[in-house]
């Protein structure tokens, strides 16, 4: 992602629970330095995932459940 | 507070094995469905799995979400893809609950591969083509659930003449799922969680000969005969041990997608459309070997009216200039060869010149609207007893065993659905018949209401 687009911000509010379990898991585990990188992190890794795979499947894949399927008797 | 409920699906489980002559093996479930509301549930055309359970969840028609089966044919093209989640375009009943503030856990629903975003959690079905796949949400998930319960096994690969592996495999894939879904059950937060079991089907099409004594060919065998019953014991007391460690308000439902009876044999359509001309092959019949995939180089498509894929049904489709890469058959002459095709179909006898009651039905019959690339006609050769081989090259029509896959049982029309609820709100009657479409709005009205 850019840079100049992550430094535009939306606020979001989440239970103070949340946000205090968060501040608590970070200081143990390290790794980040605020809730908020956390948090931006933790979203873009789920929604990459869901950008790139694009939710479809490799020829690969497909021929995998097709023999698959065939053998089943489906197809 | 909202009350909790688990939804028990058992695919292809037919009602004589929950409430009939065969549920001696479902004690415990056999005995929630008599303190609770039972039905028959009437599956959706067609009654197969992929789309059957989509129906249920989406309260959507087949026609209605464009799915028609397993595969999902390429538009402008003769060629297929396999239907994965991304097809799905409707809302189903997680993504509502989702929004409703509840959280939901799937496991196993056909097809969610690839993963969606729920709120909650999701383990994919045995669409998924491996466990190295990214197979849950949220994907750390998938870490998680292997460390406590083991890697997942999607599915049994059937082997004809091995039926000991298959009796192996399929329990084992039921214990490693039933051991996965515990584990979930039992350490996440949920609301409404759906688990599907494919072992059952699987089960079903490989045993059912030696289970059923009203098959043609049933026979007593010492190992084969006791696969069904030990799968549906360990279901049975396997759920009897989860349910007493669920809150004692959960509601459970137990249903499944459409049922199974004996399978009579497999009628080689594409064989058949080619002895009557609808279907012109670049080779003569007696050349093919038996068991020859219909692929589209062997088809001479500008001679060719119409052909059909193989599965537990039928679908057939005309090769129509303009929407086909080489149709044939002007757009006005579409209806003419729809009624020739219906009219062969209804004439259509057995292997001993035997009446059948085949069913050829259209999409507009059936679907408030047909979206996507519907087939021309739904075909039940003698109302799904007999199963449709695609392939080519067999000196009969008439094959009694299957052409690929096991030949035990094929999909019947009625499969069950039953509501226990612990607080008495849904009275215990047997309540007759629900239609697939209508479970999403019963579950909504137990969970929302």
């Amino acid at each position: 992602m850019q840079a100049s687009f992550m430094s535009e911000k939306a606020h979001i509010a989440i239970s103070k629970e949340l946000y205090e379990k968060c501040k608590r898991f970070i200081e143990e585990q390290g790794g980040f330095s605020s809730v908020e990188e956390f948090v931006e992190f933790v979203l873009s890794e789920v929604l990459s995932k869901e950008e790139t795979e694009g939710a479809q499947l490799s020829e690969e894949e497909e021929e995998k459940v097709k023999e698959r399927l065939k053998a089943l008797g489906y197809i | 507070m909202a009350r909790r409920l688990f939804f028990l699906g058992l695919d292809s489980l037919p009602p004589r094995c929950l409430y009939g002559d065969l549920s001696g093996h479902f004690q415990y479930l056999k005995g929630l469905a008599e303190d609770g509301a039972k039905f028959s549930m009437r599956s959706c055309h067609p009654p197969i799995t992929i789309p059957a359970w989509l129906v249920m969840f989406t309260g959507k028609s087949p026609g209605e979400l464009g799915i028609y089966g397993f595969r999902h044919k390429v538009k402008g093209g003769y060629g297929t893809h396999i239907v994965n989640s991304s097809y799905v375009k409707a809302e189903t009943l997680w993504d509502r609950l989702g929004r409703e503030g509840l959280r939901v856990g799937l496991y196993g629903v056909p097809p969610t591969y690839p993963p969606r975003p729920v709120k909650g959690f999701l383990v994919s079905d045995f669409t998924t083509p491996d466990p190295s796949a990214s197979y849950t949400f949220p994907p750390w998930l998938k870490r998680e659930l292997e460390a406590a319960a083991g890697p997942p096994i999607f599915d049994i690969v059937y082997r004809s003449g091995d039926k000991e592996r298959v009796a192996r495999d399929v329990l084992a894939m039921l214990e490693n799922h039933m051991r996965q879904v515990e584990y979930l059950a039992t350490s996440k937060g949920w609301d409404a969680f759906f688990y599907v079991e494919i072992a059952v089907d699987r089960a079903h099409h490989a045993f059912w000969r030696f289970f059923d004594p009203q098959h043609p060919r049933f026979e007593e065998h010492p190992t084969y005969s006791k696969v069904i019953p030990s799968l549906y014991e360990r279901i049975d007391s396997w759920f009897e041990r989860l349910h007493r460690r669920l809150p004692k308000d959960t509601i459970v439902m137990i249903a499944s997608d459409h049922g199974t009876k004996a399978m009579k044999g497999a009628f080689v359509v594409n064989q058949w459309l080619a002895e009557l001309g609808f279907l012109k092959l670049k080779k003569g019949l007696r050349e093919l070997e038996p068991g020859t995939d219909l692929q589209e180089e062997l088809v001479d498509w500008g001679r060719t009216r119409a052909w059909a894929w193989g599965g537990y049904y039928s679908r057939f489709f005309v090769n129509v200039k303009g929407r086909e890469p080489e149709g044939a058959v002007e757009p006005e002459a579409f209806e003419e060869v729809v009624d020739e095709l219906r009219s062969e179909l209804r004439s259509l006898r057995g292997p001993r010149g035997e009446r059948w009651e085949t069913l050829a039905v259209r999409p507009a019959e059936v679907y408030p609207r047909a979206e996507g690339d519907a087939p021309d006609l739904m075909v039940y050769f003698d109302n799904l007893s007999w199963r449709a081989a695609g392939t080519l090259g067999w000196s009969s029509n008439y094959l009694p065993e299957n052409d690929r896959g096991p030949d035990d049982a094929v999909h019947d029309w009625y499969g069950v659905l039953a509501i226990y609820d612990p607080e008495g709100r849904v009275s215990s009657s047997n309540k007759g018949i629900v239609e697939a479409h209508e479970v999403r709005k019963l579950l909504e009205k137990l969970l929302l209401e």
